[in-house]
């Protein structure tokens, strides 16, 4: 009976020898990428097919540094690495080492090669980029006037700025002659006179995207007075026009962007501008308002006619007061007047006579208060109420009424 | 920062780009708030700002305009 085998003895064995395989060990294989699929954790799976079959393939993350663009489905590569079998599925497979792109490795090679070449003659130096204008009123592009670059490009600037003068040069971006229309269409725009140039197209394989590592082009670049934005395929893709350019945009859109300033903008900043120039002036202004009126008023408080007014014042108050002054005098003296009458009265000589007092006069009409005044047979007037009596003095008979205090 | 000359104002501002125009509207801008000139000085400047503000408004020439496009002789067609 013949021995039989477990499966892991059968594939340990199979891979053995295909590792022992001088061959298989170091091989390089051309074929085209299918079911690429990059994997979270950085390995790429893919197969490489030809027209008689496919074959599997991976790339560990560990071997990326032998892939210098993004693999794709569909693209012809050659790939170098070793066969081997995977023994928990019993299947054989090339784990890449290395990946170029097939055919495009030589222009790989040319690419490298002319990038050195105009990176030592200085088409690269920063000191010969010129800075984009603040604002592109004519936005010259070069690129196919069919397709998704040119689209977006109109898009996105006349969404910016809808006042935009867009001239295209429709260029021949792909194939025989490409290079040479892309480089024609910049000198005929820079010829025309445009603000600012956007040269580029969409993406493609690197064929597609050759015209654009072409000397012509890049010189054409270099050669332009007016400032170059390079805007060749996705992200990823990196041609010499772009490091020529003035500026490299990822892609078309984004050149727009770059290139057309956003007039909204503008026109806010200026609505700001004259908004603060008013508020500036008109804050000036209502200073210098209240200033005059401050000196307007102190003026008309110093004024000479105000001093006028002022003596004026207080004159009538002078004259106010005077007279009232006077008034409160007259009123007194008038009570006082008052008061002195009815004083008089009680001191009126005809009430006394009217009491039965009488007043007494010698015959010369001198008031008679002493005894002295008389002699004895002399004349003597008696004042009563209601006339006179002339009588004689018969005896007179001095007394000391010194008592009495009258005088 | 130093009034703008009078002179200057009058005869230099057509020659203005639009970015250069906007950096000399930050100067009038900053003068007019600045609280040492005069009230002549600030008529003055304002009124500069108010030339350059109709300047940039010229320079951003709002009309609406075909897309083109140009042969190789340089001659202009709609596109």
């Amino acid at each position: 009976m013949q021995k039989v085998y477990s499966v892991g003895q059968i594939n340990s064995y199979i891979r053995d020898m295909f590792d022992q395989d001088f061959v298989l060990s170091r091989i390089g294989i051309r074929g085209e990428v299918s079911n690429c699929k990059y994997h979270t954790s950085g390995h790429i799976y893919f197969s490489l097919k030809d027209e008689s079959g496919s074959l599997a393939c991976v790339m560990f993350a560990g071997a990326r540094k032998g892939l210098s663009f993004r693999l794709g489905n569909g693209q012809q590569v050659i790939v170098r690495g070793s066969i081997s079998v995977y023994e928990r599925s019993g299947s054989y497979q090339l784990y890449a080492k290395e990946i170029q792109l097939d055919g495009a490795g030589l222009l790989y090679e040319r690419y490298l090669a002319l990038k050195q070449e105009l990176e030592d003659m200085g088409m690269f130096a920063a000191e010969y980029k010129q800075p984009l204008p603040f604002y592109v009123k004519r936005l010259g592009v070069v690129t196919a006037p069919t397709g998704a670059a040119i689209r977006d490009i109109i898009n996105v600037s006349t969404r910016r700025n809808p006042w935009i003068q867009i001239i295209l040069y429709p260029a021949l971006v792909q194939g025989q002659g490409a290079a040479e229309s892309v480089a024609e269409g910049i000198r005929a725009l820079d010829r025309a006179g445009v603000d600012v140039m956007i040269v580029g197209r969409g993406g493609g394989s690197i064929e597609d995207l050759w015209a654009f590592n072409e000397e012509i082009v890049a010189r054409a670049i270099f050669d332009c007075r007016t400032p170059v934005i390079s805007a060749v395929g996705h992200e990823t893709d990196t041609t010499i026009s772009d490091f020529v350019a003035d500026l490299r945009a990822p892609t078309p859109s984004a050149a727009a962007e770059l290139a057309v300033m956003d007039v909204r903008e503008l026109l806010g900043q200026m609505r700001l501008y004259r908004e603060q120039m008013q508020r500036a002036v008109g804050y000036r202004l209502e200073e210098c308002r209240q200033k005059l009126l401050h000196a307007q008023m102190r003026l008309s408080h110093a004024s000479p006619g105000q001093r006028l007014n002022a003596d004026r014042q207080r004159l009538m108050e002078f004259e106010n007061r005077l007279q009232e002054r006077m008034q409160a005098n007259l009123r007194e003296k008038r009570h006082r007047t008052g008061i002195y009458i009815e004083k008089l009265r009680g001191l009126s000589p005809l009430d006394k006579l009217a009491a039965g007092y009488g007043f007494v006069t010698d015959e010369a009409g001198t008031r008679v208060y002493s005894t002295r005044q008389v002699r004895q047979g002399g004349q003597l007037n008696i004042y009563v109420s209601d006339g006179l009596i002339r009588a004689r003095a018969e005896e007179i008979i001095p007394e000391d009424r010194s008592g009495f205090g009258g005088s | 920062m130093e009034i703008i000359k009078e002179k200057e104002a009058q005869a230099g501002t057509p020659d203005l780009t639009l970015e250069e125009a906007f950096g000399r509207l930050d100067q009038v801008v900053e003068a007019l708030e600045s609280r040492d000139i005069s009230l002549e000085d600030s008529f003055r400047i304002y009124q500069e700002g108010m030339k350059l503000l109709k300047l940039c408004n010229e320079k951003i020439d709002q009309v609406e305009k075909k897309i083109l496009v140009i042969n190789g002789e340089g001659g202009l067609d709609e596109f």
